[in-house]
């Protein structure tokens, strides 16, 4: 990468009590990514929007709908991508502040193989649903729970290719302090898409 | 010019231009017609000179691309194109071909010309912007894939840049999604489902990596901007593009006869089209602020500041405005369609085309840069051909609007015609705005043949230091 | 450490999010502490996780900045729906 993406201070050492790492203008990883982050949260406030107020238009239905929903494969999944992003989170920090390839490596397979785990549920409950006839077209309702989860299912496959990437750049000891531009941006996609389902749980599975 | 083939660009953007004034004439043809209903009947009647409109304007703008790609792929690449005499023949074989698809047009019956040129065999003739015969459709595959053939080869034997790459895969969507204009389905559904793969998904995606590339090129040779910084901002704006334009495409499905999601879907995506627009907008008039040299050519920086501008109104804001379902319901197939599609084809496209020739053919012609004089012209064509595009789409907006709520949204909605005659002071309007700006695409030509001399870096420089690297 | 800390309160208002859930809770309060917690679980992802606690100037306020904005419009529907 060239000067204009390293303007930022090196990360400090983390300090055990309250680490406070210096300040600095612009967010971990590269710009670009940060750009298409905003994007995506931008697409995904708008169908969130849309889904609320399509909701206000018909809410005994919505409340209907909802209670033909897994909501314990819901808080499953939600706990699930919580915990890859811890362990995206400490492998960033094992290799940033400590440069410790390897230990970074393992928490990133364990964040993959949780990011894998929601995918998994998640089909057990599409099966569920459309073995009981639900489709696209069957209310509204059902068109924005399977088009919302569809999209940030899309998401996290893309989230968990660019894991997978990071984890062999990572074992191999291409990321360091001071130089893991790639990893940071990375993590930063994937805390996107963990960010986005805390939106989605509690607003599709739990509000009535 | 720093290589020789390049100069094949140049027939390529003198046919652009000769047949952007044929597509202008025909305009004026019709704008007539919309008030003085039987002008030019039967000899060119309004269907024809629509066709020949619509068309014209496609493959002047076809030619464009092709002559942009021919002048930036051997520079980007850093080698000469593959086969000058590849690119030359099939010039030919094009400008050809468009010549006989519009003479028979002109002159041949729309059914005769079907029979003739064996539409029995394989019915693609009959669709709006579609209508060229199986023969030329064939033809312009054939045409696009020995282009396609190569630039590819002239890519792959040198340097592989964002641009050149952005610019090639945007060629290669143009020809892959052209195909879909042999699928005729007999189901009108379907006819319509796969008719905006070709259009919407060339106008609202692959289109637009050609854009961002093209603009992206003249930024870096007029700015003197790092070309990584450049390239970082082509690859946000194309991903925004396509992220918002391929399911964009479900705001064509909303009364088709497709199922309801596609109301949200295309409502929740394609209202979001705008964002790349802007983005290509702020990148411009970034990059210019933070320009290292004062190129002397300041027409061509003109042309790319425009083009994102006049692209983010006619395209993103005058989609968005009528791209939601709700809206779209009283809108669809008004003089708001118009007001948009106009702005949004000379913003985006034509404006596009323009600066990259602005840039070029100086160079094609042996200098950086046309006399102050001749670029004098060429801006005042700038602001007489935008200006009036404005114009144009304000009066047809205003048109639109007034058709909408007395044929549509009114509780006793009139008749088509009754409306027509309602609102065709807006048509005069937009007539005599017409005209102008047909000055401005004269005063355009004009600038070609204005003499002086050559405006150069030294007479320009304005002493901007740079920091650090080179500019590409 | 504030990441691990910032896990384990996660874990907590998920919990809390899905015992919401499960009362069967619905009406203003309970759309008021749902979308609390999430406010609450998103701040935590944004600012540990992400890293945007370090972060001086307007990127620290964009993305809490987004998930207010979602917030405030849930609510708005939310209040729109059942006033009627």
């Amino acid at each position: 990468m060239n000067a204009h993406s390293l303007d930022t201070t090196l990360s400090a050492p983390a300090s055990l009590a309250a680490p406070a790492p210096e300040a600095r203008s612009t967010p971990p990883g590269d710009l670009a990514i940060w750009f298409f982050i905003l994007a995506e949260l931008l697409v995904f406030a708008v169908f969130f929007a849309a889904y609320a107020f399509a909701r206000a238009q018909d809410v005994a239905l919505f409340n209907a709908m909802q209670d033909h929903l897994d909501r314990n494969a819901g808080g499953i999944n939600t706990v699930l991508l919580i915990t890859a992003s811890w362990c995206v989170a400490r492998a960033v920090r094992a290799v940033c502040e400590h440069g410790r390839s390897a230990t970074g490596a393992h928490w990133l397979a364990a964040a993959i193989a949780c990011g894998g785990g929601f995918l998994a549920l998640k089909c057990v409950e599409y099966a569920g649903k459309f073995a009981a006839g639900i489709s696209l077209s069957t209310n509204t309702f059902w068109m924005f729970y399977l088009s919302l989860t569809f999209f940030h299912f899309m998401h996290v496959i893309l989230g968990l290719v660019i894991l997978s990437i990071l984890w062999l750049q990572t074992r191999r000891g291409g990321y360091g302090p001071g130089h893991a531009n790639g990893l940071e941006s990375g993590a930063a996609y994937w805390h996107m898409v963990d960010l986005v389902w805390i939106v989605l749980f509690p607003l599709v599975y739990v509000m009535r | 010019m720093q290589y020789k083939s390049q100069a094949v660009a140049k027939p390529y953007f003198i046919a652009a231009i000769g047949l952007f004034i044929g597509q202008i004439l025909f305009g004026l043809i019709m704008g007539l017609q919309y008030v003085v209903g039987d002008f030019l009947f039967p000899a060119i009647p309004f269907n024809i000179a629509r066709m020949v409109h619509t068309n014209l304007l496609i493959v002047w703008l076809l030619f464009g691309f092709m002559g942009a790609a021919y002048y930036m792929v051997p520079e980007e690449s850093e080698t000469e194109l593959y086969s000058p005499r590849l690119a030359m023949a099939l010039f030919w074989i094009f400008l050809v071909a468009g010549a006989l698809t519009i003479v028979g047009y002109l002159m041949v019956p729309y059914a005769k010309l079907a029979e003739m040129t064996g539409n029995d065999l394989l019915a693609t003739m009959g669709r709006e912007f579609l209508e060229q015969p199986l023969l030329t459709k064939v033809g312009i595959v054939i045409v696009a894939l020995g282009f396609l053939f190569n630039l590819t080869l002239t890519l792959l034997k040198g340097r592989k840049t964002s641009i050149s790459l952005v610019l090639l895969m945007g060629l290669w969507g143009l020809a892959v999604f052209f195909l879909f204009s042999f699928y005729n389905p007999e189901n009108l559904v379907k006819d319509k489902f796969y008719w905006w793969w070709v259009v919407h998904l060339w106008v609202e995606g692959v289109w637009e990596l050609i854009l961002g590339a093209l603009l992206a090129f003249v930024l870096i040779k007029v700015t003197g901007v790092d070309r990584e910084v450049i390239e970082k901002w082509l690859y946000v704006i194309i991903t925004l593009t396509l992220i918002t334009g391929i399911i964009g495409t479900g705001h064509h499905y909303f009364w088709i006869g497709t199922p309801a999601y596609w109301k949200w879907w295309g409502s929740i995506f394609s209202a979001l089209e705008p964002i790349p627009f802007f983005a290509m907008t702020v990148f411009a008039f970034n990059m210019v602020n933070r320009r290292r040299r004062d190129h002397p050519n300041r027409a061509a920086t003109l042309w790319a500041l425009g083009t994102g501008v006049m692209a983010f109104l006619g395209a993103g804001v005058w989609g968005f405005l009528h791209t939601l379902a709700p809206v779209n319901y009283y809108t669809h197939g008004t003089q708001i369609t118009a007001a948009h599609g106009h702005m949004a084809f000379y913003g985006a496209y034509v404006m596009v085309v323009l600066t990259i020739i602005s840039y070029a053919m100086p160079v094609l012609r042996g200098r950086a840069a046309n006399s102050n004089r001749a670029q004098v012209v060429e801006m005042w064509s700038f602001w007489l051909m935008t200006i009036s595009m404005v114009f144009i789409t304000l009066f047809l907006t205003a048109a639109g609007v007034l058709q909408v709520w007395l044929q549509r949204f009114s509780t006793s909605p009139l008749p088509f015609m009754v409306v027509q005659d309602q609102i065709s002071l807006f048509y005069w309007m937009r007539e005599v705005t017409g005209v102008i700006f047909l000055l401005g695409l004269v005063a355009y030509v004009a600038s070609f043949f204005v003499k002086g001399e050559a405006a150069t870096l030294a007479s320009s420089t304005s002493g901007r230091a740079g920091i650090g690297t080179q500019p590409a | 450490m504030n990441t691990d800390r910032s896990f384990i309160v996660l874990l907590a208002a998920t919990a809390a999010t899905w015992f919401i859930g499960e009362s069967g809770a619905a009406g203003a309060a309970a759309m008021t502490a749902t979308l609390v917690l999430m406010l609450a679980k998103g701040r935590l992802v944004v600012l540990d996780f992400m890293g945007l606690r370090a972060v001086r100037g307007y990127w620290r306020l964009l993305l809490p900045g987004w998930l207010l904005f979602v917030a405030i419009v849930i609510a708005l529907a939310f209040r729109l729906g059942h006033s009627t």
